[in-house]
């Protein structure tokens, strides 16, 4: 279902900061803001709570971590023995490159497919893009118009062009 | 906002009362030392200590310069912190003046290199290792280097500073995009002192820490402690500004440069267990004597440092500060600046202690038979000279056909003539039962140094092979005795930081305090001319 978004461009994160404050303070809900890289400070501004995707990673780490070590213990104690260079079967400090590396792939494999399964992103999904510029050199700050009237659309409209440096306004139905 | 921090009469009247108490304890050390020690325990608490605060001042000295090569403009707010730091660089100075003077004096034992008749053929003291190093290891080198770095590095902490400084009290150039000349003059002194502090620096530890193991030798070595001085100043920084914030100054510096301190903390004291490790695991897995005794010396007789070193350099602060929140919450990060601090004091103790208290017993057992003591069961280095005055290589020294790698090699050499069971004859490759190797009741001693935890006990040992840590790893189960075998067993100084050794650490801190707090009154604490002024403090994490 088409779903009515009106937004504004910026040409720079300062002017996408100071329209943000200045919609917070006339209380408009803001529905979106698109950047093309991460512009700090912005995440509070927006209400926007700490992501969890690093409780994720932490999980998915601490699985590397036991499957290596408890892995090679397995290995190297029970399953086939075998002595290198003279040192025990059970030699913790050899098994600690290993671990490390199961743990940061584990962890960065296990974070990319939950960012991936929580953004609904994957094969054969169709992402609408509001304006390609967004990805590119543009700031989008962007409200809900669905179902909104002429004259709630022209209250968004006249925010959006009364707000410093503002680039371009359009309506569009994604 | 008050920008101008007083050394009021309380702070004075602290660090005076630390300093106090480290004169007590100091005193307290002098007059309890044991005889023929030398004084050994004092001696090494100033070097410990000296090399841990000059530490700090050069890396906070190196810092500066790292950040005004990068174009670093976050830290700004909190800069004069680290300026403040550095200004002990010229204390530190003097501090190693005073090591070398003992030196020179003869006042302290700490260098086994600095032995009489060491490097002389014909002294019952030569040892051909140290001879081979005299080109590094010798007074004059130690006096000429450790003095002449420091100063130099002392000439650029002044340097950075009165740039600095100037700068705030002369706002020529202000407002020009390309900055103000005083900040184009440093970053020209800054390219200079990277290299000049970065290629230095391991000749300072090498001749203030590493050569008190005289025989040992690691390139990781250098990297490992000035990553332990590096956490050591953000943990400073990061209690300094906890300290003037609650003092009402720094106001503009926030949770957002806390934040970014926080992951230098977690970020260094990472790397620093990157290092440690990374020099742990190499000496363990080549498994060559002179290397590994080390580390045998170490987990053997000093575990609680060893391993408290790394629960507490590592595992707490991985483990706290890997979250987000943690580094933005004063409470906790005042706990991990603390707790750092004292984990990185505990690594240089663990550092210089465990060689000093070798040295101490090596000197003592030296006249005596030289036989069954701890060092030799060890294999300490340091005696294989004492069976070694024909100088030939220790690698090749022993006559039995047998090639150890490791400084084993002299346990069987010393057993000889004690009339124990165990004459090897090494070459034919016979198999003979573990249990012949008691010396006093240390069983399978002798035989499994460097292979930490590979006791042969029951195994026997194959001589014939160059690796004898290739038997009984699976756990066979010693008797008594190893571990933390015998020869004055634990002593508190060495062992673990005891009173005395608290006492001189709080009246260095007080000193070091003294020195930052003056530093910090002498100039404005924001400094508002800096190019990158405005940038810190609008700063985002």
């Amino acid at each position: 279902m088409a779903k009515d978004i009106i937004f504004g461009l910026y040409n720079d994160e300062e002017h996408l900061m100071a329209a943000v404050d200045k919609a917070n303070e006339a209380g408009l809900d803001i529905w979106n803001v698109y950047t093309p890289f991460p512009v700090h400070g912005l995440d509070p501004k927006l209400g926007l709570s700490e992501s969890r995707l690093h409780i994720a990673g932490f999980v998915f780490g601490m699985m590397g971590t036991l499957t290596a070590f408890l892995g090679m213990t397995w290995i190297f104690t029970r399953d086939w023995p075998i002595i290198f260079g003279g040192k025990p079967y059970w030699s913790v400090p050899a098994f600690i490159p290993i671990t490390f590396e199961l743990t940061v792939l584990f962890a960065s494999i296990g974070m990319v497919v939950v960012f991936y399964t929580v953004c609904g992103l994957g094969p054969g999904v169709t992402n609408p893009v509001l304006d390609d510029r967004i990805t590119d050199d543009k700031f989008c700050l962007a409200f809900d118009a669905n179902g909104l009237s002429d004259s709630e659309l022209d209250k968004y409209r006249d925010f959006l062009n009364g707000t410093r440096h503002i680039a371009e306004v359009h309506l569009k139905s994604i | 906002m008050n920008n101008n921090f007083t050394f009021t009469g309380s702070q004075r009247t602290l660090t005076f009362a630390l300093m106090a108490i480290g004169l007590l304890a100091l005193l307290f050390g002098v007059f309890t030392s044991p005889e023929g020690t030398h004084q050994a325990r004092v001696w090494s608490n100033i070097l410990h200590n000296t090399a841990f605060f000059m530490g700090i001042a050069f890396i906070s000295t190196f810092l500066i310069a790292c950040k005004i090569s990068a174009y670093s403009g976050w830290h700004t707010n909190f800069k004069r912190i680290l300026e403040a730091f550095s200004m002990f660089l010229p204390i530190g100075l003097l501090l190693v003046l005073i090591i070398v003077a003992g030196l020179w004096t003869g006042s302290h034992h700490l260098y086994h290199w600095a032995a009489d008749g060491i490097t002389d053929p014909n002294s019952a003291n030569y040892d051909s290792i140290i001879d081979g190093k005299s080109k590094l290891l010798n007074p004059i080198m130690y006096t000429v280097g450790t003095l002449g770095i420091i100063g130099l590095w002392t000439f650029f902490a002044f340097k950075f500073r009165s740039l600095s400084v100037s700068e705030d009290k002369d706002d020529h150039g202000v407002g020009k995009h390309e900055g103000s000349s005083y900040w184009r003059s440093s970053k020209v002194w800054a390219a200079i002192f990277l290299p000049v502090g970065g290629f230095l620096s391991p000749f300072v530890i090498l001749w203030l820490i590493m050569s008190i193991d005289s025989h040992w030798y690691s390139t990781m070595f250098f990297w490992y402690t000035s990553a332990s001085w590096l956490v050591t100043a953000v943990a400073f920084t990061i209690l300094f500004i906890i300290y003037l914030k609650s003092l009402g100054h720094l106001q503009q510096v926030s949770d957002e440069h806390l934040h970014d301190l926080g992951k230098y903390l977690f970020g260094f004291s990472v790397f620093w267990t990157y290092l440690w490790f990374s020099q742990f695991m190499l000496i363990w897995y080549a498994n060559v004597g002179e290397e590994t005794i080390y580390f045998h010396t170490r987990t053997r007789q000093f575990p609680v440092l060893f391993y408290g070193n790394l629960i507490m350099n590592f595992a707490l602060p991985f483990l706290i500060l890997v979250a987000n929140s943690t580094k933005r919450m004063y409470g906790i990060m005042t706990f991990m600046a603390v707790l750092l601090i004292f984990g990185h004091w505990i690594d240089f103790f663990q550092m210089i202690k465990p060689g000093v208290y070798e040295g101490l017993h090596h000197h003592s057992h030296d006249h005596g038979d030289g036989h069954g003591s701890i060092i030799d069961l060890d294999g300490k280095p340091v005696n294989v000279s004492k069976y070694q005055k024909d100088g030939e290589p220790v690698l090749v020294q022993n006559d039995h056909g047998h090639d150890h790698k490791d400084g084993k090699t002299h346990n069987h050499d010393h057993d000889h003539g004690d009339g124990k069971a165990h004459n090897h004859d090494h070459g034919d490759g016979h198999h003979h039962a573990g249990d012949g190797h008691d010396h006093e009741g240390k069983d399978a001693h002798g035989h499994d140094h460097g292979a930490h935890d590979a006791h042969g006990k029951d195994k026997g040992h194959d001589h014939g092979h160059g690796e004898h840590a290739a038997h009984g790893h699976d756990d066979g189960h010693h008797g008594g005795g190893h571990g933390d075998h015998g020869a004055g067993g634990f002593e508190m100084g060495y062992h673990l930081p005891g009173f005395i050794e608290i006492g001189m650490f709080l009246g260095f801190l007080g000193l070091f305090l003294y020195v930052v707090f003056t530093a910090l009154s002498r100039a404005s604490l924001i400094p508002v001319n800096d190019t990158y002024h405005d940038e810190s403090t609008h700063h985002h994490v």
